[in-house]
């Protein structure tokens, strides 16, 4: 056997060892039923042509590799940024089990989450007995301060009615009359998780706001979004918002949520917007989202109370900075410190030293709708070439914005948008139309791999890196980030691409 | 300084061929060419830097250098002189001398030990040993070590003596070519001669830019028997002198070599460029010329204006479309030598507008030229300040600069684009193709979007109180030795 106790192979070789190959083979020849190797190749290749682009593109009912996740990931996400918040999702408890184990895998972290775990019985009789438990028993045992319901498919199929059920729960002594229970409902069937994201905020503000009275202030309070680099934005978004004195509150904050130190103590509940803060923002001058997309309801709620309110797209890059920034000085009436004007002359010139090997490289994006658009505005400023924008859930309104965004550049005129594709169809697309780059998650390492094109890792979920999460990519500083990680892959490649040793004929030290 | 050392430095500097020389008085000739260095100013490589990156080419050579570790430990496989097929040359070998070696003298024999172990390694058909400030102040006989480890171990050693104390990084491109005629040309006999062979002297295929002339030359017959040194075998270096006729490419560093090949051998030489699309052509014909003069078959010029007619046509169709995107463009160009007047006339073919072009390590010759091509000698700079510089490109006196890599911080500050034309480049703008590239080089240059971004005032700056506008940073510093040609 070529596993041995005094050298263990790892799994990646290991099953390259001849042992295995000519086991596999045997397998596939005696049991498979395989069709023939060069056959496969045949099918293989002709998947990566036009012919079979245009029926993949024709799909109707077939959704195949989807570049999103469900509503109630993203009202989980949104209800673990408050203090001592626990979220609970009202239906099947393997949702949620997917939920924590999409956060934990991405942010290396514990994720909590509970569910009302509904079962036949309940699905046949209405889930309120599980909800009057469920609450109960994670008030009971987890002492949250505030617990954020969500639904699974399952729960809205039936109709269970949430506000009723939670007084009912309440009337019953789950919890105590004044305990909070924000809830959402988040059917996986509708939008996606920045969706969920939105109701869940809604929800939340709702539950805190009720009856009370606005007394307005100078504050100002920002929805960061759905953001899989949340712990190194917000972080960075409270920096710069320190640097020019305005007074913040951030609705969802998850930085220190998913980043515990390793001091021998388990955080069940850390970090967090506190819940004053939260009955607090109803009395904030303004509430400002950093991505339209993940906070439209939500916004319109705040501006239902009397708050002025603005959106951004994933502010990425000079000008979408720039933009932010100066929105929070016609808020606020504050000036941009000299701190940050250095820092945008240090990402200028960064953009100025490099734009050499940035100039007229070509893009695939793939993502949420916020990001895609703030990638892409970032790579024009760069002299890069979008070519595809995609956004499997993006929708005409997205579409629409991205068209603008790409005819107010030269470099953006070749680009195509495809809102609501799937990444199958994306592969399909970058094969009859190859990039040199393609920017999304990790899911995109499959396309690299079939396709030969370099994927850098810059949205929600990375999976198979580690600690990218903890890098802003918003403001000056964050661009810089981001241009580095477009850097590195591009001399990477460069390097790669150079020859084998002993010809590595422009195999530079210098670049 | 070792006597001989001495007499090698001063013969380096009367240089009968070298125009600058030949104007000079007998007073100002004996004072010698080197710039006498300000301590405390910027100043360029030594001539240990300049040695090294004039031999370094020769591909499958091994190259030691003899000294403390910084001198190779800083520099090794610094300079991006392309290798069609060995890589020895990128591997570096030192002696790294320590504070012992020094002090106990061991330093000679140190070095004998590590040529032994190169040649026991690496076999390599020569082994090029350098000296440094440190053997040389010590008093370490190079040469006669070499002539020892090359009786010794049967392969050939060559000194290279040109400690970075000595002088300038041209001086040691200087001393350098005199080493290869000391100790390596004509050292090895060609199997076979044509009528067609020649020598390119002073190219050193950075970025592979001989790659884009070499075709050329295949096309009409013509043999590149020695390089000195660009993807250069050492056997090529050796058979030099038997070659029919010298192009001699960057007029400054090997002018000296290209001299004496026609001293010893009967060589004729004659000075050219591939930057342009006239001078290449004027290069090939010159060259054709000179070959058929030395007993080619006369069929070989109409053959070469065949050549220079399609090549020329088919190059003028590639720029055509990059014409729009940069005509009316205003180039300064700082570079030196014969880059100061073989890109210019190219570029106002294409509707660029030179304002300005440097001077430095030209020749008399290169000057008559810029005021040909440019009408009369006011836009001829020798130097350029920092400081000078970035007011021109401040007041928009330029769209672009054109130079080495260590200008583009001024442009970059004075928020102008920047095309890397100097020997660090990266990409290869020699011959009809390289062209080409050198216009989309331009056109990537000055029409990133980039730079409305640098050039845009910040939004809180354009929102700032009139007379509050923020003035641009003025650079500071001066240089009077800025880069090297």
């Amino acid at each position: 056997m070529p596993q041995s106790a005094e050298k263990v192979l790892d799994h990646a070789k290991l099953f390259q060892e001849p042992e295995y190959v000519e086991m596999f083979e045997r397998k596939r020849a005696e049991f498979e039923n395989a069709p023939p190797a060069p056959m496969v190749k045949e099918i293989g290749d002709w998947t990566k042509s036009w012919e079979y682009r245009e029926k993949n593109l024709g799909r109707e009912a077939l959704c195949i590799n989807p570049a999103k996740a469900c509503q109630p990931l993203g009202a989980v996400f949104a209800g673990a940024g408050y203090e001592g918040s626990l979220s609970f999702v009202h239906g099947s408890q393997g949702c949620v089990a997917y939920y924590r184990s999409h956060l934990a895998r991405h942010f290396k972290e514990p994720s909590s989450a509970v569910s009302s775990s509904m079962t036949e019985d309940a699905a046949v009789f209405g889930g309120l007995n599980n909800m009057i438990d469920g609450l109960a028993n994670a008030y009971a045992l987890y002492s949250p301060k505030m617990i954020a319901v969500s639904t699974t498919c399952m729960a809205e199929v039936i109709g269970d009615d949430l506000n009723s059920f939670i007084l009912q729960a309440k009337e019953k002594g789950s919890v105590p009359q004044d305990f909070a229970v924000p809830y959402a409902h988040t059917p996986a069937f509708v939008g996606s998780h920045i969706d969920g994201y939105d109701n869940m905020q809604k929800g939340i503000l709702e539950t805190f706001w009720k009856d009370a009275k606005r007394v307005p202030g100078e504050g100002i309070n920002i929805i960061p979004g759905f953001d899989g680099f949340a712990v190194g934005n917000i972080r960075e978004l409270k920096r710069m918002l320190a640097l020019m004195g305005v007074e913040t509150t951030i609705l969802s904050d998850v930085s220190d949520v998913y980043d515990t130190p390793s001091d021998g103590e388990f955080r069940m509940y850390a970090g967090g917007t506190s819940l004053d803060e939260v009955k607090g923002a109803l009395n904030a001058k303004a509430t400002v989202s950093m991505q339209e997309y993940c906070s439209r309801k939500t916004l319109e709620f705040c501006e239902e109370h009397g708050q002025a309110t603005a959106s951004f797209h994933y502010p990425l890059g000079v000008r979408a900075t720039d933009e932010f920034l100066m929105a929070m000085t016609d808020l606020t009436g504050t000036t941009i410190p000299d701190s940050l004007k250095l820092e945008r002359g240090r990402l200028v010139d960064a953009l100025a030293d490099s734009q050499s090997y940035l100039h007229g490289k070509t893009y695939a994006i793939f993502g949420d709708p916020d990001f895609v658009y703030a990638m892409a505005r970032f790579l024009l400023e760069t002299g890069g070439e979008p070519r595809h924008c995609l956004a499997t859930n993006g929708g005409k309104a997205w579409e629409k914005q991205m068209r603008e965004l790409l005819a107010s550049s030269p470099f953006g005129k070749d680009c195509q948008v495809w809102a609501g594709k799937d990444l199958w169809a994306l592969r399909s697309i970058m094969a009859t139309e190859p990039v040199d780059l393609l920017i999304g998650n990790s899911h995109g390492k499959y396309l690299e791999r079939d396709l030969g094109t370099p994927l850098i890792r810059l949205a929600f979920p990375i999976f198979d890196r580690h600690h990218h999460h903890r890098f802003p990519t918003w403001g000056y500083q964050g661009a810089i980030n981001v241009l580095v990680k477009i850097l590195d892959k591009i001399f990477d490649r460069l390097d790669a691409e150079s020859g084998a040793p002993g010809q590595d004929i422009s195999f530079d030290l210098t670049r | 300084m070792a006597q001989a050392l001495q007499a090698r430095i001063d013969a380096a500097f009367v240089e009968p061929a070298c125009g600058v020389n030949r104007s000079k008085s007998d007073t100002q000739r004996r004072k010698g060419c080197a710039k006498a260095l300000t301590p405390g100013a910027a100043a360029g490589g030594c001539a240990f830097d300049g040695a090294k990156i004039a031999l370094q080419p020769i591909v499958d050579a091994a190259h030691l250098i003899h000294g403390a570790l910084a001198c190779e430990g800083n520099s090794w496989d610094n300079r991006s002189s392309a290798s069609s097929g060995p890589t020895l040359y990128r591997t570096s070998f030192t002696t790294d001398l320590s504070e012992l070696d020094i002090v106990m003298g061991h330093g000679e024999k140190k070095l004998f030990r590590a040529i032994r172990e190169v040649i026991d390694r690496y076999s390599p058909p020569a082994v090029f040993v350098y000296s440094t400030c440190v053997p040389a102040l010590v008093g370490d006989d190079i040469e006669a070590v070499c002539k020892a480890a090359a009786e010794k171990f049967g392969t050939p050693v060559i000194p290279v003596n040109a400690p970075g104390f000595v002088g300038s990084k041209n001086l040691g491109n200087k001393l350098a070519g005199q080493a290869l005629l000391d100790h390596v040309i004509g050292t090895i006999e060609p199997e076979r001669t044509t009528t067609t062979d020649i020598n390119i002297v002073g190219d050193y295929n950075l970025s592979g830019e001989l790659w884009q002339v070499k075709p050329l030359f295949d096309r009409l017959g013509i043999r590149i028997l020695g390089s000195i040194t660009g993807d250069a075998r050492y056997r090529q270096v050796a058979m030099a002198h038997r070659a029919r006729v010298t192009m001699l490419v960057c007029s400054k560093a090997l002018v000296s070599l290209a001299r004496q090949l026609e001293e010893r051998y009967d060589i004729p030489w004659f000075e050219g460029s591939f930057y342009g699309i006239s001078d290449t052509s004027q290069a090939l014909r010159t060259l054709c010329r000179m070959l058929v003069e030395r007993g080619a078959s006369a069929d070989l010029l109409p053959r070469c204006e065949a050549l220079i007619a399609a090549e020329e046509a088919r190059v003028r169709a590639a720029l055509e479309p990059l014409r729009p995107r940069v005509a009316g463009r205003r180039v300064l160009l700082y570079t030196g030598g014969h880059k100061s007047w073989s890109v210019v006339s190219a570029l106002q073919e294409l509707g660029m507008e030179v304002v300005g072009t440097s001077m430095r390590k030209s020749t008399e010759s290169d000057k008559d030229r810029v005021k040909t091509i440019m009408g009369d000698d006011s836009h001829m700079f020798e130097n350029m300040a920092p400081k000078e510089m970035y007011q021109v490109l401040k007041s928009a006196g330029a769209d672009v600069l054109m130079s080495g890599g260590r200008s583009q911080f001024v442009a970059l500050k004075a928020k102008t684009p920047w095309v890397d034309v100097n020997q660090e480049k990266h990409k290869p703008y020699a011959g009809y193709a390289g062209m080409v590239k050198l216009v989309s080089a331009i056109d990537r240059a000055i029409n990133n979007p980039m730079w409305a971004e640098i050039r845009d005032p910040a939004p809180w700056e354009s929102r700032a109180a009139p007379g509050q506008v923020p003035s641009g940073r003025a650079a500071s510093g001066d240089a009077t030795d800025f880069e090297d040609c």
